[in-house]
């Protein structure tokens, strides 16, 4: 890593960055965007966040108090967890622990910075990671791992059994910073009675541990109030989803992306139910003016992601989308269901989850339930046809959604969905909708410029006739 | 004797595996050492661990594969293809990694695409990544419904008796494959890596009895042997599977010789015994998912380092060569957790990357091989 990259805060200066965009809008809009001029490293992202007003701006104040909150958790008394995206932070509320979320931190750097992530996923390389492995992790992580962010106290991981690249690096991580791990496994299969029973007794072996390592108590109170907050946030989410199914989709595509970040970051908190209810206001005053959610109003085609979104290069991606008037329409990381989902159609509710606040059992077995559902960890734990998984998930999308056309994305660390995905494409391209897998990495511009790929996605619309 | 088993671990199918069809009996393919073959042998069967040697191209396997994955799938899946695989009857799949595991759907869609080439058994066998009481009780539900698909498929019941009959027979290989160990960790080595490679790969394509037989002979004229080598620096191979002995052979030509390893294809296949009391399906189970020493069992590194430094103790090993097959992140991100901490004791580690298949980086390898040989002995 070069020097003078070692001489900054990595946490601190996603987190200024972060907070003085949130604070732009704090004036009138005339002084946001005239201020733009001044920051062209980071414009383009926070331009394509801060338009979509009152959502982007309250989406960037809960990313700016979150990095607070990790940024003074040691001095706040308070345990600080390695986890990975897909892990429900609202456990860890309860536990009075404080997650970074690896994936989410990794995603800022490469959206927000020109220069993306580059050397801190090299430096992981520098250290012992292959090349190859993935670079979701690698971004964020290779500054930990250099000792440039916060330090965790311990590690959490949700993608053991689903992700063998991703639960390389939170491993690597806890053997080479010497800290306690815990990781939760998913079997193959998701309903039946035995995997079932697995995911709860593995949750509960989660709690204990982080109960051990932080000396305190699971508070019940608070994982009741993480519960409602949740069922509430889960209904805000179903009805935006319910509201993209609208021709044209009132719903702006990047409100995506803040859906699962805010999910990833602040689930079963206030601070996610905010901006969810703000979207979920923009989404139905769209539809109730026929309007699509894109700039202009109209929508020329229909775009769903059936894996990841492709974060790096400023978030050019849906800005680009938005100015060709497509509406995307999310991708595999929307994919929570809870169960009122729209997607969730009556024979793939047993795939769902739901939030029980009876007791304490109940509550603990709906956060398990939720943590086994979690985007990637329910698709791509088993084989693709297997009930409920990324087969069946992406279709039940399609039919919901209705889209134009497919596109694939992932990291060239991802075994597990480039292993499948040729054969995915046949299912979907014979369900008649057009499928283009690109070559690239949605965390490393290096691998394949946006440019490269936009031209791609481009000729491929042409090519096969979804815009003319 | 060693070129009967070299004769086996060069080749796909086998002068064994010929006895065994012609006497109408049926062979089951693998592709990990999580699949109990115990089992398999208990139902009548040929446990049969799959290799992708031979494979001169990926074509094929490219169809329903995307890249960035393991070529040991790959080459598996193209042999299929080819046609070389006919002699199989089933196949059990498991989520070893996950580019073992995609192999699962690449397969059915590639069989359903190439009639007659694809054994008409296939199962996905869950295998968790963690031992607890839950993750055992799990596994062992897991491994009472491979037996019953067994059953069901080949229409042969198993007892407790076939199973326990079986347990003993892969123990003794496997305490025949510790003596092996034993003398390749002596002073004078009787046998090289190469030739000590064919012999342990020969454990999963052979009908484990007639190779305890052929071992046990083995084992005894090498016991005798008074020409063993010495003065070579001794080595221990670690790392992704190496199921190719003239990798090892190319290894050895720089001047060392490789007297341990903590390979799926070599000591981790054989290292703990399956207990020969109680049930002994639980038995076999608990054996599996009690087996942390490959890295997909998270969370497992210190026992698995313990395991390595045990090893190169008990062979009084000069230098490791830790490897790993071109996107294994697995593996290749471990060993440089290895690297760290056996180089802190004193122990030179080469960390290399390769690809699994015939020896197209047959020069690079070799010359990162001959310059570390070098620097252990300057």
């Amino acid at each position: 890593m070069r020097k003078e990259y070692r001489e900054y805060h990595f946490d601190r200066m996603v987190q200024s960055i972060i907070h003085f965009a949130s604070l732009a809008y704090d004036g009138t809009p005339k002084e946001a965007f005239g201020m733009f001029r001044y920051a062209p490293r980071f414009r383009e992202a926070i331009e394509t966040i801060l338009k979509t007003g009152e959502p982007g701006v309250l989406l960037l104040k809960m990313i700016d108090k979150y990095l607070i909150e990790v940024l003074t958790a040691h001095e706040r008394g308070k345990k600080i967890a390695l986890c990975t995206f897909n892990f429900s932070p609202g456990v860890l509320k309860p536990l009075d622990v404080v997650p970074i979320c690896l994936e989410p931190v990794t995603t800022l750097g490469v959206m927000m910075w020109l220069r993306g992530l580059g050397e801190y996923l090299n430096y992981c390389c520098e250290i012992g990671f292959t090349e190859t492995s993935c670079s979701a992790q690698r971004g964020a992580l290779g500054a930990y791992l250099a000792g440039l962010g916060v330090k965790p106290d311990f590690v959490l991981c949700n993608s053991i059994g689903v992700c063998d690249t991703n639960a390389t690096a939170f491993n690597f991580a806890a053997e080479y910073l010497d800290l306690p791990f815990y990781q939760l496994n998913a079997p193959p299969l998701l309903t039946d009675e035995r995997s079932q029973k697995y995911h709860r007794q593995d949750f509960r072996g989660l709690i204990s541990f982080a109960e051990e390592q932080t000396g305190k108590k699971l508070d019940v109170d608070l994982l009741r109030e993480v519960i409602i907050e949740t069922d509430k946030q889960d209904m805000i989410m179903c009805e935006i989803e319910d509201l993209m199914r609208l021709v044209p989709s009132p719903v702006p595509g990047i409100f995506n992306v803040f859906m699962y970040s805010a999910k990833y970051i602040y689930g079963g908190s206030k601070e996610a139910t905010d901006v969810m209810a703000s979207m979920l206001e923009v989404a139905k005053r769209n539809a109730s003016e026929g309007r699509a959610g894109t700039t202009s109003g109209k929508e020329d085609a229909r775009a769903f992601a059936v894996y990841v979104d492709h974060y790096s290069a400023q978030l050019r991606p849906w800005s680009w989308l938005d100015s060709k008037n497509i509406s995307h329409l999310g991708c595999m990381m929307n994919g929570f269901w809870p169960v009122h989902a729209p997607y969730a159609e009556e024979n793939l509710k047993e795939g769902t989850y739901i939030m029980d606040s009876t007791n304490e059992d109940t509550m603990i077995d709906s956060l398990a339930d939720q943590m086994s559902r979690m985007p990637m960890v329910k698709q791509i734990r088993g084989p693709y046809d297997d009930p409920h998984q990324w087969l069946s998930d992406t279709m039940a999308s399609i039919r919901t959604y209705k889209p134009d056309f497919c596109m694939y994305t992932g990291t060239i660390g991802c075994r597990n969905t480039w292993g499948a995905i040729k054969i995915l494409a046949r299912d979907t391209e014979k369900m008649g909708i057009p499928t283009l897998i690109i070559f690239g990495d949605a965390f490393d511009h290096r691998i394949t410029s946006w440019e490269s790929m936009r031209d791609k996605i481009d000729e491929f619309l042409t090519v096969r006739g979804i815009l003319k | 004797m060693l070129n009967e088993f070299s004769e086996v671990a060069k080749t796909l199918s086998n002068r064994f595996i010929q006895q065994w069809k012609d006497d109408g009996k049926q062979v089951v393919g693998f592709m990990c050492s999580y699949v109990p073959e115990e089992i398999i042998c208990a139902a009548g069967l040929l446990p049969f661990r799959m290799r992708g040697i031979g494979a001169s191209s990926t074509s094929i396997a490219d169809t329903y594969f995307g890249p960035v994955i393991c070529s040991f799938p790959k080459c598996i899946l193209q042999l299929a293809g080819e046609g070389k695989y006919d002699f199989l009857d089933g196949i059990i799949l498991i989520p070893g990694c996950d580019s073992i595991r995609r192999i699962d759907e690449c397969w059915r869609k590639a069989a359903e695409e190439s009639h007659g080439k694809f054994p008409p058994f296939h199962l996905y066998y869950g295998v968790p990544h963690k031992l607890t009481d839950y993750s055992l009780e799990w596994f062992v539900a897991e491994t009472r419904k491979l037996v019953e698909s067994l059953e069901r498929h080949f229409g042969r019941k198993i007892t407790p008796e076939d199973l326990t009959h079986a347990i003993k027979i892969y123990n003794q290989g496997r305490i025949l494959l510790t003596r092996l160990d034993e003398l390749r960790a002596g002073e004078n080595v009787p046998i090289s890596g190469a030739d000590a490679t064919a012999v342990i790969i020969s454990a999963g394509v052979m009908p484990r009895d007639a190779y305890n037989r052929l071992l046990e002979e083995l084992l005894q004229k090498l016991s005798r042997s008074t020409n063993g080598m010495t003065g070579k620096k001794r080595l221990l191979l670690a790392g992704s599977i190496i199921d190719d002995i003239d990798l090892v052979r190319l290894i050895e030509a720089s001047g060392g010789i490789v007297v341990a390893d903590t390979l799926c294809f070599g000591s981790r296949s054989y290292v703990d015994l399956v207990e020969e009391d109680g049930d002994p399906l639980v038995a076999i189970a608990r054996r599996y998912l009690s087996h942390k020493l490959c890295p997909r069992m998270f969370g497992s590194y210190k026992e698995r380092l313990e395991f390595m430094k045990q090893r190169v103790r008990q062979a009084r090993v000069d230098a490791v060569i830790l490897q790993n097959i071109r996107f294994c992140d697995m593996h290749g991100s471990e060993n440089s957790l290895y690297e760290r901490d056996l180089e802190a004791m004193g122990i030179p580690c080469l960390k290399i990357e390769r690809e699994y298949g015939p020896l197209v980086e047959e020069g690079r390898i070799k010359m990162r091989v001959d310059a570390f040989m070098e620097s252990l002995n300057t």
